[in-house]
């Protein structure tokens, strides 16, 4: 891609901000250019989604998302998955190479042993391990909790915090968790969490130093141009029929 | 799972078409727009309900450069078309999505905009992707001149007469977007925080409002520049010219995509018209109005096939059997024996066996045309809530998860990877410029590059996993092990409920044609005279015939 930022070609939303400018980016700004920037440090596509719904979930609260999975991206990035994912036994999800875990995966894993014994069951607590930008975590017990009726308590070294029926939670979830980690443990509980609506003033602040740096690595999912490719796209014709 | 599924009556269910039939790209690649297009939905509610159209801003100089703004306005909410005119030069005129000037930019601003705004939105939306709007915004778009039609009726208007019928026949449209983006594109209002507006729940409706007041636009734009030139000689265009104008849009493989993306609302798309095609069918007897109403719709359909032209061997193959299909069905409609029992059945049965798919699927949009008020609910349930399908079910049995492989799947089963035919392409992004594209795997360098489009071999791929899993084991198990399946996983639980949420051909095989694709989306969208300029790229005509402003409400009324 063209680091011109006036360069005018581009065929699709692909943002970019100069200096340090604020960069609003809207919901589906953000989903896209996260999901490729993962798929780009080596994530799965499918959990690639993943992440680009952690990034839109945060940005349509008003929390910086994109800078927290870039953080993420960047430590995670030329790692294995066995280096990133959880060893999933009753009561402890610790990586087993002792790395940081990827939030991304330990947020779409938790959901997906949801109802399951070894997951995040009512009144069961579970050792998690260093979680990398543990902010990302959150989207993902947001919804858990919608779908089972759950709320959760985290607790750190020094700190603790409750996702529940309090309106308050997420404001002080975004203070205590954008952070670049925390050894966690997930406590699980019986009562329905508070909803947080999507924010009334929508395109989060991110920067634009956030914004370039997730472009690199979404630059990373597309292929250099042959004289091949750019014959059949689209019109090789002059428009002045 | 989708909550907005309709769900057919027993009897309306026997005359649904399987998704066997209608998912080939084959049968796409014929699809026909019907009144439960996007473009006829937005139409119908500024038909019925309480809208005024007015453009209270027009300052536009000589040359025809400077801006307009067309409101569109209810008791509770407006939305307002900015519209920017330019002055461009031959050269930088280009049909692509990636060119760099326009003849004329475009914003839909959600309300009315203040001067402050306008001055805003002039600092950027004639930049197009590298400006930015904001959530006041829901769509960006621009438009290109037909050079040689734009000029011919600018001349003629300035003379004093009308410009020549052939001419406009010819071209059918005075400007062609090349992009018309929504959804939260370039800092617009993402969809979410507008979906649940009545008007805007339908797909697209904010795209399709915004390029049919581009329609009222170009028609201004170059009557302005007329009046300009020839003084108190000019006239307007008379009414039945302007009428027979639409929009044109050039579309390339950019859109392809989209569908196989949006699994869900494809399902719900597909859906909606097949269960209306049901409807129709069951109906035990035929209302003569409907039956006039059918024949209306037929000799409109026999016009239109006579004015579409392309040059592409592939389409021109496609409407010479269009036009035939078309005379064989008048041929039967005379006589047609209406009093027997479901009348409506026996046509679409005698449809399929002496139509070709051409046929077939214009035959379904003629059959929905007088039906109305038996369908057209149906377009409420166009709609998809992607989110409520995201998460995956990580208890499912593999087992089970199987299963679903080998019924929903079975199509994709069958197709033998291993052969250079069937895995002959791959579809990636280009560095250059950002597009979709589509390369050839045996001599282009990037598949390691892939999208994930070829769902038929990403579930074949998936279920050779599955064959030798623990089937007792949950799906959660089966992703922690192998997460390079999860996109495929999700694919298959989305399908497990929404029977049409998949293409069921080979998206790389060496025969595969994109502009399958691109077609059966245009036609959702309601797009007429579909003419491939190769077989990635297309070029349409939306809102042709269709009222304009100061006409939608006296016809409503009449």
């Amino acid at each position: 891609m063209s680091a011109d930022p006036h360069d005018q070609t581009r065929g699709e939303t692909a943002p970019q901000f100069a200096g340090n400018e604020h960069a609003p980016l809207s919901c589906n700004e953000a989903a896209a250019l996260c999901i490729k920037a993962a798929r780009g440090v080596g994530m799965s596509w499918g959990m690639a989604e993943e992440a680009g719904f952690a990034a839109a979930w945060l940005v349509s609260q008003g929390i910086d998302g994109p800078t927290r999975l870039c953080s993420h991206l960047e430590q995670a990035d030329g790692l294995d998955w066995e280096d990133l994912c959880p060893a999933v036994t009753p009561g402890a999800w610790q990586n087993t190479k002792g790395q940081a875990a990827c939030p991304i995966i330990l947020g779409a894993t938790l959901c997906d042993y949801a109802e399951l014994p070894e997951g995040p069951v009512p009144n069961s607590e579970i050792s998690l391990g260093t979680v990398n930008s543990p902010i990302l975590l959150v989207p993902f017990l947001c919804e858990l909790g919608r779908r089972n009726e759950l709320s959760f308590a985290l607790r750190w070294n020094g700190g603790k915090l409750r996702i529940d029926g309090t309106k308050e939670w997420l404001n002080l979830a975004a203070e205590a968790l954008s952070v670049s980690q925390l050894s966690l443990t997930l406590g699980v509980e019986n009562a329905p969490c508070h909803q947080p609506c999507a924010t009334t003033s929508p395109n989060a602040q991110t920067t634009a130093a956030t914004v370039a740096a997730l472009n690199s690595f979404a630059m990373r999912t597309t292929v250099p141009a042959t004289e091949a490719s750019r014959a059949g796209a689209g019109s090789t014709l002059s428009d002045n029929d | 799972m989708s909550v907005t599924t309709p769900i057919s009556a027993p009897d309306v269910a026997l005359y649904m078409r399987p998704a066997a039939e209608v998912m080939r790209l084959a049968r796409m690649g014929c699809g026909h727009p019907t009144r439960l297009s996007f473009l006829r939905v937005m139409l119908r509610r500024l038909e019925c309900a309480d809208w005024e159209i007015d453009r209270p801003v027009w300052k536009v100089d000589a040359n025809g450069v400077g801006h307009g703004v067309y409101r569109v306005r209810s008791a509770e909410r407006s939305y307002s078309l900015v519209a920017f005119a330019h002055d461009l030069p031959p050269e930088m005129r280009s049909d692509r999505v990636i060119a760099t000037a326009w003849d004329a930019t475009f914003t839909l601003f959600d309300g009315e905009p203040t001067d402050a705004d306008i001055e805003r939105l002039a600092q950027n939306v004639p930049y197009q992707e590298t400006g930015r709007v904001t959530s006041k915004e829901l769509t960006l778009a621009r438009a290109n001149r037909s050079v040689r039609l734009f000029n011919h009726v600018v001349e003629a208007l300035s003379e004093g007469r009308q410009p020549d019928a052939e001419e406009i026949r010819a071209v059918g449209y005075l400007m062609r977007t090349t992009a018309v983006y929504g959804s939260g594109k370039f800092g617009a209002s993402d969809r979410i925080y507008i979906a649940d507006r009545p008007e805007l729940a339908a797909p697209f409706q904010v795209e399709m409002l915004t390029v049919w007041l581009i329609r009222a636009f170009t028609v201004d734009i170059v009557e302005h520049i007329a009046a300009a030139r020839g003084g108190v000689n000019a006239v307007k265009l008379d009414r039945a010219t302007r009428r027979s104008l639409g929009v044109g849009n050039s579309t390339g493989l950019g859109m392809a995509p989209f569908i196989v993306r949006h699994p869900v609302l494809l399902n719900n798309w597909i859906m909606s018209r097949e269960e209306a095609l049901a409807r129709v069918r069951a109906q035990r007897i035929a209302d003569p109005q409907a039956v006039e109403g059918l024949e209306t719709a037929l000799s409109e359909a026999v016009a239109n096939a006579a004015i579409w032209h392309s040059e592409h061997p592939v389409q021109r193959d496609k409407l010479h059997g269009l036009r035939r299909d078309l005379d064989q069905l008048a041929e039967a409609l005379v006589g047609w024996n209406w009093d027997g029992d479901l009348p409506w059945n026996a046509l679409w049965l005698w449809g399929e066996e002496n139509l070709g798919l051409e046929g077939q699927e214009a035959l379904l949009s003629l059959m929905l045309e007088p039906h109305g008020g038996l369908v057209d609910d149906l377009a409420d349930h166009m709609g998809a809530d992607e989110a409520a399908s995201f998460r995956i079910n990580g208890a499912m049995p593999v087992e089970a998860l199987r299963h679903v492989l080998e019924t929903a799947y079975d199509w994709a089963l069958e197709i033998d990877f291993s052969t250079p035919e069937n895995n002959a392409r791959f579809w990636y992004v280009s560095e250059e410029k950002l597009e979709p594209r589509l390369g050839e795997r045996a001599t282009e360098d990037g598949a390691s590059l892939e999208q994930p489009l070829c769902i038929a071999r990403l579930i074949a791929e998936l279920y050779e996993t599955v064959r030798t899993f623990d089937g007792s084991a949950p799906v959660a198990a089966l992703l922690l092990s192998h997460p390079e399946h999860r996109y495929a996983v999700r694919r298959a639980q989305i399908a497990q409920s929404h029977p049409y949420a998949e293409v069921r051909d080979n998206l790389i095989a060496a025969d595969m044609l994109p502009i399958d694709l691109l077609r059966c989306k245009l036609a959702f969208f309601g797009a007429s005279q579909f003419d491939p300029r190769s077989d990635r790229w297309v070029r349409i005509n939306l809102f042709a015939g269709a009222p304009f402003p100061d006409e939608i409400k006296q016809e409503a009324s009449a």
